[in-house]
């Protein structure tokens, strides 16, 4: 059979979000991959430049909508930064756990949808089924599902509510009991190994030159993972391993994964256990007035764009359930953030789309793309 | 008591139907129509209406099996809102396919695009005409009928290629290329398995080969038979693990990828006329088709139809297997699919037809001793 391009995508069940995956195939061989996106741009970074700080959150949740907590963090963290505010630590172990559980949940998701792809139909309500049971912690202390606006520049909207930190316990428990099932369903499967093993191989140097970034690069068995190598929130407080496998195909990502999955569940018990200990202020005490109120009153707007504040630039990484986000956040004195950028680990992750599927068959591409975990939110922005 | 037979249900409702009509008639129309012809022509029709009655409602009912079920596997409820647990849930759906205007792609060949899911689906119901289900339930002593079966059974990827092509997609063309090439790499070993059985029973009778299961069930002496027949119709079922043709992560539904409504609606029920006549066919040839072991208490065969109702349970418990196999499996690819149907499916396939020669060479099974009228 001659060959021909198909066109994976906007619409199509394996893309997971919008984006095209334009695929040149010869037979069920793949010859070329050329990934489109664009299909899902917002203009996230041009809006926030016309937002107060705490109403970037909002966007920032919608970032990745599967791992809104982490865009937040990112955010929130760059912004204070710019902005010069420290939160109190009990906000930093608060905005742990949510990073925490947010990678759970995510994790629980990209599980789900990565053993549809796989045909396995069991597994997928399976992670769905426990992937909501964090998202009902999250709705118990946030009020959402998915977008939270929980955190804030300086601390937390709010301090968790009475008898979560045993409820979020009860949840740990189930997860933890959960994963060797999981295990079982999968590893256990000769036909899972046999489609998997060997499969979408991206070695470690070809990851980095890349730029791709978190399970995908660990499980070429590089350890670079921000939560140690550049601690943020409360994390060089807390005891966890970095996941790492050493295959760099798709069985390596789902361990890695599966890894992270466990040692999440290993930080959030810590972080409960402290939060139990250490009652106190959630948000800090010293914040620039405006960030309290931020709209403006009405006839008064010309009062608060004269208010000056010391300038600021912020930087901030993140390791995000995806990979490695980054942002950088410039404060020139104003209300609004005068640039807002954000560098997304899935838009390096997908960009290297031709190293890991060339050569492989047209069926092997759901189960590869799949173990790339691809959250178009983030990637089109 | 006359036992009943599926003929003598259908004598009878024609012979009442035409006596109505006779009644209100005029002497001597009524004569032609009370004719022993007309009778006989009526009940044909009737023989045939009943089937296609009793073939639909049980592909429909196999729908709400396989949805309770993989909902169970899942850790849900499946089906629970329209009528008792969900029973008339396929009805609400099969009727809201009905309803739905089906649209060809502009570039689509018209003909092809409507022949193929029309033929398949004739296809899929003709086979009904052949199976046995009890003993006096089947449509008369073809002493071919398991191979009439198989022969129509393997009429499949010609139509599906037909309205894959014809439906100018490329994700279509791929499904078929896939079907085609799986259906006919898997025909090789279903018929070598079912050579297994026919060695030992001797015939191509399927009520034959129902008869000489009255010993012992074949599953027995040919569980490596089982094995590949079960495996080969998962894959002429196309069925998870081997539902590669419309893998749905890779080419959206495969070679139904354009069609909706009705024509989506025929290719469905024909997939699970399928499922319906592979179930069938494995408790036929090795689970001993309507009949009970004889160490099970004799009242339990003996009431009216309860060859059918054993029948039924038979059927709907291995097909209730081949759920358990999708709920639990992932999805082959089809070189390692293509690959295991001829390097391993067909050497297995061979092994059981000489195991099965074996068997009647020496008039003996290893457990369950020895029977001298066995074979032909």
């Amino acid at each position: 059979m001659s060959e021909m391009w198909i066109n994976m995508g906007p619409q199509h069940p394996m893309t997971h979000g919008l984006w095209n995956l334009r695929v040149r195939i010869d037979g069920e061989m793949i010859r070329d991959v050329d990934p489109e996106i664009g299909y899902l741009h917002r203009g996230i970074e041009k809006i926030s430049e016309d937002r107060h700080y705490n109403e970037v959150i909002t966007l920032m949740d919608r970032c990745c909508y599967v791992a809104g907590f982490a865009w937040e963090h990112l955010y929130i963290l760059a912004a204070e930064q710019a902005l010069h505010v420290t939160p109190p630590e009990r906000a930093e172990y608060l905005r742990t756990m949510s990073d925490e559980l947010q990678r759970i949940a995510s994790h629980l998701m990209w599980y789900a949808a990565f053993v549809q792809d796989l045909g396995l139909m069991s597994p997928f309500l399976y992670g769905m089924r426990d992937r909501d049971l964090v998202l009902d912690l999250l709705q118990d202390y946030t009020g959402a599902r998915m977008t939270y606006e929980y955190m804030r520049v300086g601390g937390v909207r709010s301090d968790l509510p009475a008898g979560f930190t045993d409820r979020a316990r009860k949840v740990l428990d189930w997860l933890s009991d959960r994963f060797h099932e999981y295990d079982q369903l999968c590893l256990g499967s000769a036909i899972f190994r046999k489609r998997c093993d060997g499969l979408g191989v991206l070695r470690a140097n070809d990851a980095v030159a890349h730029g791709v970034t978190g399970p995908m690069l660990r499980s070429a068995g590089l350890k670079r993972d921000l939560r140690k190598d550049r601690p943020y929130a409360a994390y060089d407080r807390l005891e966890f391993d970095v996941a790492l496998a050493d295959g760099a195909d798709v069985t390596a990502r789902y361990l890695v994964r599966m890894e992270e999955l466990r040692q999440s569940v290993r930080i959030v018990r810590q972080v409960l256990d402290w939060l139990d200990r250490h009652p106190g202020p959630s948000v800090a005490d010293r914040l620039p007035r405006w960030l309290g109120a931020p709209y403006a009153p009405i006839g008064n707007e010309g009062y608060l764009l004269k208010r000056s504040y010391p300038k600021g630039i912020g930087f901030s990484s993140v390791e995000e359930p995806h990979g490695e986000a980054q942002a950088y956040v410039v404060n020139d004195g104003g209300e609004h953030p005068y640039r807002v950028k954000f560098r997304s680990p899935v838009f390096a992750n997908i960009s290297a789309a031709r190293q890991y599927l060339v050569g492989y068959h047209v069926a092997d591409i759901p189960p590869i793309m799949g173990s790339v975990d691809v959250c178009v939110g983030e990637v089109d922005r | 008591m006359a036992t009943l037979t599926l003929y003598s249900v259908a004598y009878d409702i024609a012979r009442g139907l035409l006596g109505v009509l006779g009644s209100v008639l005029p002497a001597g129309a009524r004569a032609v129509v009370l004719s022993g012809d007309a009778v006989t022509g009526l009940a044909v029709l009737v023989f045939a209406a009943v089937l296609l009655a009793a073939s639909m409602l049980n592909t429909i009912l196999l729908i709400w099996w396989e949805r309770k079920l993989l909902g169970r596997f899942m850790d849900r409820r499946g089906a629970m809102h329209v009528g008792y647990a969900g029973l008339l849930q396929n009805f609400a759906d099969g009727l809201k396919l009905f309803r739905k205007h089906t649209f060809p792609p502009r570039e689509a060949d018209g003909l092809g695009f409507y022949f193929g899911p029309t033929a398949y689906m004739v296809t899929s119901l003709a086979i009904f005409g052949i199976l046995p289900i009890s003993s006096g339930w089947n449509s008369g002593a073809l002493p071919l009928s398991l191979l009439l079966a198989l022969t129509i059974f393997s009429f499949a990827p010609l139509f599906i290629f037909v309205s894959a092509w014809s439906s100018n997609n490329k994700y279509s063309l791929m499904g078929g290329l896939r079907s085609a090439a799986q259906m006919i790499a898997y025909e090789v070993p279903l018929l070598l398995a079912v050579v297994a059985v026919v060695v030992l029973a001797g015939s191509f009778d399927l009520t034959t080969i129902v008869y000489e299961q009255r010993n012992y069930w074949f599953w027995g002496p040919l569980f490596l038979a089982l094995i590949v027949f079960v495996a080969a119709m998962l894959a002429e079922m196309e069925r998870i693990p081997f539902d590669l043709p419309e893998a749905e992560a890779e080419l959206v539904e495969g070679w139904n990828t354009e069609y909706g409504g009705m024509l989506f609606a025929f290719f469905m029920l024909a997939d699970y006329l399928r499922a319906l006549v592979g179930s069938i066919l494995v408790v036929l040839l090795f689970l001993g088709g309507w009949t009970l072991p004889s160490w099970v208490p004799a009242g339990l065969s003996s009431f009216p139809l309860a060859g059918i109702l054993w029948f039924m349970v038979k059927t709907y418990a291995v097909f209730g297997l081949f759920v358990w196999v999708r709920a639990s499996l992932p999805r082959v690819r089809t070189d390692q699919l293509l690959r295991v149907g001829w390097n391993r499916m067909i050497p297995l396939a061979l092994l059981s037809v000489f195991l099965a020669a074996a068997v009647v060479t020496v008039r003996c099974v290893p457990v369950l001793g020895c029977v001298p009228s066995m074979g032909a």
